[in-house]
């Protein structure tokens, strides 16, 4: 099979089939989740849980990213911080306001937006590369992350990078034909989205369920969030 | 018969919701909670990483619940619970994790930790896998009313005994009364000044309140160690004397994990707890002075030397009595009181909560983590150190015995009753 084929087959019926399997993988895990049943909270609030959701999200966007130094934690451990901070802003650049990704999503939902020059993007892919290269190093080492890292964290991590960085290479023309470089990244793609729902990369579907009863413990109680 | 381990892990199922299943589900591993950790920062143990800790629970809800988990643990990629492993987290939940729920404030998740590794302990209790000592302490409870020994007849000399010595009216079994006090044994064996000068503001503010013979002992055993069961047997003994007397509110004096019990769990496990207003003596003194029914001599405790206030885990950050001991202590002290750092709701624990103090093998890192208060207080030079928890005042009484300290260790009610303008 020439690279061509390989290609029209990654982002043809492979494609689809990833996303699908993505998809329903995911809605499956979420109707899992929630029909565990939720039991209603009867004890009278001294606050305002709906204020303590709205509060506790609107910190986790807009404030502690941008100050993370206020937090003790992060002065005990701020690679994990700058690590973690730069690799999620890097796919935020990367993929939403890359022109090549925003016109994948054009094709996938019909309308697109205003996207960054390809420089920004391309050094934020970088950023994002190095950022988990070092996350990994530190995976390795931290006594913490050593203890509570198997297999699953190690193919979660193997996953994300490869797109990554076969999406830098191709961008940069490294290491084959253009459609060599674009069948790898699309594979690459492909192989995540069916890892997505079988690990805990989907870690950001849950994430507004635990952020929302953070919100709602604290605000309960009232106390800050 | 059920194997030990299978008693855990029935009970770990038992305790796993959609909300227990949808934090499980969210946490990436990323061992920030570490960092949030005393016991972690005072050993740097790895194994005491909050995420380390609830390992058993997710294990058993991603086996039974999960297709992946089932999968994996059919291969031998995820390690099935073992009567060993039940010890060992035995141990690192009960010696080196007072529930302060410090964690969750920094998990970039907002996963409510504390919680889970409450679920842990459920777990573990209903395997009976729990450290001796707090096993007895649980029984004695069960059987005597309190884990201290104060039975009825230590409490009934106890109570008439600090009526004599501090002069002081205490109401016992009013019916009509408004508000029921429930003591902890701490506080009527180890601390009977705060006892007495409870019962001083209350008659001074003329408060219509009553302690209850039937509801003598606000301590939760139970809820430290984990159990439901337990933990119900002994709240409803409250519930029980507070129906009896007909009262609106039952207050709970300088306790933590008692509070966080009654005030934040009863009622989602025995309804007619909502039928009570649970407030914590914290509570009550803010209202009290806020409202100007009793009045304190502003700056009563300004020439003693520095000032600071030591959060509890479970009356502030867990509690929401946050400001109401600062606006007491700023009327107090309005020069010599300090705030350490951090404080409010991101204060570090004591160390000695969720029965940690009760558990004698975890005594050194008990006092290893006690060394970052030490930092703490004596970054802003405090020679008194406050607080509205007779179980951290436990924590630091001891400790400033153990490490030698000169601190002077309060209570926010005695504090209160001795700067009452007459």
């Amino acid at each position: 099979m020439n690279s061509q084929a390989v290609l029209e087959f990654a982002r043809g019926p492979f494609f689809y089939f990833a996303l699908l399997f993505m998809l329903f993988g995911l809605a499956f895990r979420l109707f899992s989740v929630i029909s565990l049943g939720w039991s209603r909270d009867r004890v009278s609030p001294m606050g305002s849980k709906t204020k303590g959701v709205v509060v506790t999200f609107l910190k986790a966007f807009l404030i502690w990213p941008f100050i993370p130094w206020v937090k003790n934690t992060f002065n005990r451990n701020p690679l994990i911080y700058i690590g973690g901070g730069l690799f999620h802003l890097s796919l935020f650049v990367v993929i939403i306001l890359g022109t090549p990704h925003m016109l994948v999503w054009k094709s996938l939902i019909g309308f697109g937006w205003a996207t960054l020059p390809l420089p920004i993007v391309d050094w934020m892919s970088a950023i994002g590369i190095i950022a988990m290269v070092i996350l990994l190093i530190n995976r390795r080492i931290h006594p913490v992350l050593k203890l509570i890292s198997g297999p699953a964290e190690f193919f979660a991590w193997l996953f994300v990078f490869l797109p990554m960085l076969t999406g830098y290479m191709m961008t940069h023309h490294i290491g084959g034909s253009y459609e060599a470089l674009y069948a790898r990244h699309m594979i690459t793609v492909d192989v995540l989205m069916i890892w997505i729902p079988l690990s805990r990369i989907s870690h950001f579907v849950f994430y507004f369920f635990s952020r929302a009863i953070h919100g709602q413990e604290f605000g309960k109680r009232g106390v800050a969030v | 018969m059920m194997s030990t381990t299978e008693k855990a892990m029935e009970a770990f199922v038992h305790e796993t919701g959609g909300w227990v299943a949808a934090q499980l589900e969210a946490c990436t591993r990323c061992g920030m909670c570490a960092e949030a950790c005393h016991f972690y920062q005072a050993t740097g143990n790895p194994e005491y990483a909050p995420v380390w800790k609830m390992e058993l629970l997710r294990r058993a809800y991603e086996q039974r619940f999960t297709i992946i988990g089932g999968v994996k643990a059919t291969l031998g990629l995820d390690k099935r619970v073992t009567d060993e492993d039940l010890a060992h987290w035995s141990d690192l939940n009960y010696e080196a994790c007072t529930v302060c729920n410090k964690c969750s404030m920094v998990c970039p998740m907002g996963i409510d930790i504390g919680s889970l590794l409450h679920g842990m302990r459920a777990g573990l209790a209903a395997a009976e896998v729990i450290p001796a000592d707090l096993a007895a302490a649980v029984t004695k409870q069960v059987n005597e009313g309190s884990p201290l020994g104060m039975t009825d007849t230590v409490w009934d000399q106890r109570l008439e005994w600090v009526a004599d010595e501090w002069e002081v009216e205490i109401p016992r079994d009013v019916k009509g009364a408004t508000t029921m006090v429930v003591f902890s044994s701490i506080e009527v064996m180890k601390f009977p000044a705060n006892v007495a000068a409870i019962a001083k503001i209350l008659n001074k503010a003329g408060e219509k309140w009553t302690v209850s013979s039937k509801a003598r002992e606000i301590v939760n055993f139970g809820f430290y160690e984990g159990s439901e069961e337990h933990t119900k047997l002994f709240l409803n003994r409250v519930l029980d004397g507070a129906k009896d007397l007909g009262v609106k509110r039952i207050v709970v004096t300088e306790c933590g994990h008692a509070y966080d019990a009654l005030r934040w769990h009863a009622a989602n496990w025995i309804p007619e707890a909502s039928n009570f207003d649970v407030i914590h003596i914290t509570g009550v003194l803010g209202e009290l002075v806020g409202s100007g029914r009793i009045k304190i001599k502003p700056g009563f405790f300004d020439n003693g030397g520095k000032i600071t206030f030591h959060d509890a885990c479970k009356i502030q950050r867990k509690g929401g009595h946050i400001q109401e001991p600062r606006d007491i202590l700023k009327v107090l002290a309005p020069n010599s009181f300090t705030e350490m750092t951090p404080n409010r709701e991101e204060s570090v624990c004591c160390g000695g909560g969720g029965g940690v103090i009760a558990v004698k093998a975890a005594d050194p890192v008990r006092y290893a983590s006690f060394e970052l208060k030490i930092d703490q207080v004596n970054a802003v030079g405090a020679k008194t150190v406050s607080m509205t928890c007779s179980n951290c005042r436990l924590q630091f009484t001891d400790s400033v015995d153990h490490f030698k300290l000169d601190w002077k260790v309060a209570g926010l009610s005695q504090m209160v009753a001795d700067a009452l303008e007459e």
